[in-house]
């Protein structure tokens, strides 16, 4: 008879195992679906940019270090107040660089400047390609390339 | 670096207090047939150091991913729940003195894990240390691979063992997140180069050589290493890496199509020039030819998925031990999926691969919100390596592929693969606190 019922109570708790860590699986199944909807969003509100340069070093802060610019499809660079990206930096020329987004990728160019331009800490003499994360330096600001 | 509320993660978490210490009593009352639910510390630590986790990311204030550590403490618990179930003295540790059972070395390898996951999620906040280091990386890894293989200790025909002291390690475990790293810095750099220009030959655009050689150098000269050494389970997942990785940086068919051509003249030449790869397949096209010696373990292994059925036998009343052996002589390791499928039966087998699919899940989530492309093919490459490693042996285990010798992730037992996978949970919190952080900084600016 004890037989019988610890049978029994073993059946119910390897059941409850079971249900148990399906309850579990429900919670993560909640927790994803609550992401997606959340993430469709913010990739809504995201989309519109095509990539952000954020500013890693900055002695002269401007442009304020930590923060990010937005990105349009082509950028002039310089202590030129017109420029797109304008830096106040004694070691920047007026039109420094150009940073132009065709295709599917991003390239930089320098337009001549005395101290030139740095692409993860090379000189280039040439338009370069870029990748999201690389770091160029212009000037003494350093800025990362980033989505 | 201050701390942070995980509150999501907590919730997920707290069902484990209940779910492993039951396993543990569920287990014990069928095998004794008594209503003693038995000893209990391994449940208990077990639980302890899965919340002491949290606690700890809390604490060095990572605000990445919250569903990778419940996932991962879920797979883990069914693991030590079957673990603990086997007979303790199959397999452990004798270490200072004293003799650690299955169980109770797994729970000390996880506290190994965590720890490192704790670290990495907490202090890796600049990833140039991976970056710029890559061909170091790479280097040291091949070394550590060339030494295992000249002297390292041979256990069942493959010499993947080094030892120090009583501790053994796998350092193949520690080459797969290497190489990820190093195929991730190199891919992040050279992207814009190899989805660009290429030559073409007929309809077949062919991938600029010259830039992808230093790269394919290294994996040759791995994977030769790998497949000389017999881990072809090894070979397999960092074939499957590769392709992966390079397929998501460039976004190319035909470099996937070309590796698929190469691995199947290469698993050629290997049948052919093998004598344990062609047992291996031959074991996989048919086993029941020779099932008492060489298809022994695939044929009780199907048995076993056929005795769990539906619903299974019941969690520890599955596994009859033949005169005090298991039928499966390497069921710990490379057939726990099989041991749970029989006890749990395919709603528990399912139930433990939904797991490894939500893990997947955010690991791919937390690559397409990285802001660098280092980070997201890092990302990218631990996570595949994650599902891949489970594909291999899950499919392994019911013959839908050849049999190779890999590790479940944080079900199986053994302590390098285990912490090989919490360095790679710990560095996709890494990088999805740093997405998260950036995105807070950009929300802050505009």
């Amino acid at each position: 008879m004890t037989g019988e019922v610890l049978r029994i109570l073993l059946l119910v708790l390897q059941l409850g195992f079971l249900a148990l860590l399906y309850l579990i699986l429900i919670g993560f199944s909640r927790a994803l679906l609550r992401d997606l909807r959340s993430a469709e969003v913010t990739q809504m509100a995201s989309q519109s940019g095509i990539g952000r340069l954020s500013v890693v070093e900055s002695p002269a802060d401007e442009p304020a270090l930590g923060s990010a610019i937005a990105l349009g499809p082509i950028n002039s660079i310089g202590r030129e107040v017109n420029s797109t990206i304008f830096i106040d930096d004694d070691f920047v020329s007026g039109l420094h660089a150009m940073l132009t987004f065709r295709g599917r990728s991003w390239f930089i160019e320098d337009q001549g400047s005395t101290n030139g331009t740095y692409v993860n800490g090379h000189r280039i003499d040439r338009p370069v390609a870029l990748s999201f994360g690389d770091e160029l330096t212009i000037g003494r600001v350093r800025m990362r390339l980033e989505r | 670096m201050h701390a942070v509320p995980r509150p999501l993660e907590l919730r997920l978490l707290l069902p484990l207090v209940i779910l492993v210490p039951l396993g543990f009593a569920v287990t014990h009352i069928a095998q004794t047939s008594t209503l003693d639910p038995g000893p209990m510390a391994v449940a208990i630590g077990y639980v302890g150091l899965m919340l002491g986790a949290h606690l700890a990311l809390r604490l060095v204030g990572n605000r990445g991913d919250e569903l990778l550590l419940p996932c991962v403490a879920t797979m883990g618990g069914i693991g030590i729940v079957m673990l603990n179930r086997l007979p303790q003295e199959l397999l452990g540790t004798d270490a200072f003195g004293v003799r650690f059972g299955m169980a109770t070395t797994q729970l000390l390898w996880f506290g190994v894990g965590v720890s490192a996951m704790v670290l990495l999620a907490g202090r890796f906040r600049d990833d140039g240390v991976l970056r710029h280091y890559k061909y170091t990386w790479a280097l040291a890894g091949t070394l550590l691979l060339v030494i295992t293989f000249l002297f390292g200790r041979e256990v069942n025909g493959a010499r993947l063992w080094i030892f120090l002291g009583p501790i053994g390690f796998q350092p193949g475990e520690a080459i797969k997140v290497v190489l990820v790293i190093f195929i991730a810095g190199y891919l992040a750099e050279k992207r814009t180069l190899l989805a660009g220009a290429s030559a073409r030959i007929g309809p077949f655009s062919v991938p600029p050589l010259p830039y992808l050689l230093p790269m394919i150098a290294i994996f040759v000269i791995v994977m030769l290493v790998v497949v000389v050494s017999r881990d072809l389970g090894t070979a397999l997942l960092f074939m499957g890496i590769f392709l992966t990785m390079l397929f998501v940086a460039t976004g190319r068919r035909s470099y996937v199509l070309l590796g698929i051509l190469l691995f199947i003249a290469g698993s050629f030449v290997a049948y052919n020039l093998f004598g344990h790869v062609r047992i291996r397949v031959d074991n996989w096209i048919d086993p029941f030819v020779d099932p008492s010696d060489r298809g022994y373990q695939t044929v009780q292994a199907l048995y076993a998925f056929g005795r769990g059925g539906l619903f299974g036998e019941g969690l520890g009343q599955g596994l009859p031990t033949i005169s005090g052996h298991l039928p499966i002589p390497a069921l710990p390791t490379d057939f726990i999926f099989a041991a749970v499928a029989e006890e749990l039966g395919l709603i528990g087998a399912f139930a433990l691969l939904a797991l490894v699919m939500c893990l997947v899940f955010r690991g791919l989530r937390t690559a397409m919100l990285a802001r660098d492309d280092f980070s997201a093919m890092l990302a990218v490459g631990l996570t595949v390596s994650l599902g891949l490693q489970t594909l291999i042996i899950a499919a392994g285990n019911v013959k839908l592929v050849p049999l190779t010798g890999i590790t479940f992730p944080f079900v199986s037992y053994g302590g390098s693969s285990l912490l090989a996978c919490f360095v790679i949970v710990g560095l996709l919190l890494a990088i999805s606190h740093r997405s998260v952080v950036d995105a807070q900084i950009e929300g802050r600016g505009q």
